[in-house]
């Protein structure tokens, strides 16, 4: 059989277990950069090998995208996931530029290479989007984070809110509260910030069985409400009850 | 969420198309496709089997639950049941209105098709207009939408999420002040 053009491709390159290995490791370094030594436990409970196909990431790559399309709150970065899926667009990107001229399934793969790129930027502009609305809200919540938990933000991401966030009150600062009168000049970012509206409506689906669900906590004139969420089924209610639920993964968020 | 990106959603989907080429597997990041032999049918991606339609490289064969007798049994099914019925795809309108587009002459009766699909989406969406209007004056928290496609959803989804979520900050400040006057 002829050799096909592009054999890293096969499955058993992309099932890049040594791979993710080191790029976990790598996104743990980059992490411990900007917390400090804090994370280094919750690191070495993460210290199972994850093995993916790249299919798999994209799948998975898809579905964030799609949950943070529609929660309300600032979801976890997947930074594994993101980087796992440039690093094959531009190996895919090489192995064009060596394939010769003309041949049918460049253009295939250029096709393919566009679709993944939209929904990677899609949802890292989403994510940005975010972050820029809610950045005093997202900041206090890194800080009031225990040391066990994951940080929400890639090293990126927290660099460019806290910039943002220096920026936009230097500018406030400049254009307005210097010209109030002395008592007015203060700016109490616990007062001005944006908050995500947990409450909000959201579709969702469910991936794993889960029973009891709280959806509406026992008031004077209702009485609590619960239900079981049962595989496949579709619901529409508001994203607080099921927060957790989407960050584990059982429910996905369309 | 735009139209545009259910559509890209459904063009993941897997369709048959009889390609007019030879060609190997191709090692997509997203699986491997193929390989192709002309006049053997094989699965790919929707969005790819447009491409290759464009390109007039391949035969599409329309799924098989787009035909005229099908589809004119599940029309009378949503007609006679009370609640929405499972659609033979979760994407069924994105996946006509593309097949429709590019491919007519590769599907049989494609103008029946086009009309059915239409009296379904039609039927469904009156259906679904009526149970949110039942949904929102039962005073309800959450809802079960078993078997609606996401472009249904998604047709409801701006002006429904809104509203409940302006109703449940109403409901909540109303309780508020109850409780405090009550104190």
């Amino acid at each position: 059989m002829r050799e096909p053009i592009f054999p890293v491709y096969n499955w058993i390159t992309v099932r890049t277990g040594n791979t993710q290995k080191c790029k976990q490791n790598k996104w743990r370094e980059l992490v411990k950069n900007i917390i400090m030594s804090e994370i280094i436990e919750y690191g070495e409970e993460n210290e199972e090998e994850i093995e993916l196909t790249a299919a798999e990431v994209l799948q998975q790559l898809e579905q964030a995208w799609l949950n943070e399309k529609f929660s309300p709150d600032l979801l976890e970065c997947k930074v594994e996931l993101v980087e796992c899926m440039i690093d094959q667009i531009t190996e895919m990107e090489e192995n064009i530029k060596r394939a010769k001229k003309g041949d049918f399934k460049i253009s295939i793969h250029r096709m393919e290479i566009d679709r993944i790129r939209y929904v990677l930027s899609s949802y890292l502009r989403c994510r940005l989007q975010k972050i820029e609305k809610y950045t005093t809200y997202i900041l206090e919540q890194d800080k009031q984070r225990k040391e066990e938990e994951p940080c929400k933000l890639s090293q990126e991401e927290f660099t460019f809110a806290k910039e943002y966030a220096e920026t936009l009150e230097e500018h406030l600062r400049n254009v307005a509260l210097r010209h109030m009168p002395p008592n007015l000049q203060t700016l109490d970012p616990k007062q001005t910030a944006v908050k995500p509206n947990l409450e909000k409506y959201v579709f969702m689906k469910v991936i794993e069985d889960t029973d009891g669900v709280l959806v509406e906590e026992e008031t004077l004139d209702t009485g609590e409400e619960i239900v079981d969420l049962q595989k496949g089924d579709q619901h529409i209610m508001r994203y607080k009850p099921i927060a957790s639920l989407v960050s584990s993964g059982a429910v996905t968020l369309i | 969420m735009d139209p545009a990106e259910v559509e890209f959603l459904a063009e993941k989907e897997e369709i048959s198309v009889v390609p007019n080429f030879t060609q190997d597997k191709i090692y997509l990041i997203g699986g491997d496709v193929g390989p192709f032999n002309a006049g053997l049918p094989v699965k790919v991606p929707l969005w790819m089997a447009i491409n290759l339609k464009q390109g007039q490289k391949c035969r599409i064969i329309p799924p098989d639950w787009m035909d005229t007798e099908r589809l004119q049994d599940k029309k009378q099914e949503e007609t006679d049941s009370k609640f929405f019925t499972e659609m033979p795809s979760p994407h069924f309108m994105e996946i006509t209105q593309l097949l429709l587009k590019c491919a007519t002459d590769d599907i049989p009766h494609a103008d029946e098709i086009r009309t059915l699909v239409k009296d379904i989406w039609d039927l469904r969406i009156a259906k679904l207009r009526s149970s949110i209007d039942t949904f929102l004056k039962s005073d309800a928290t959450h809802a079960k939408l078993n078997y609606l496609t996401l472009m249904e959803l998604n047709t409801a989804r701006p002006f429904l999420t809104k509203a409940l979520d302006q109703m449940h900050l109403l409901r909540s400040n109303l309780s508020g002040r109850i409780q405090s006057t009550q104190e």
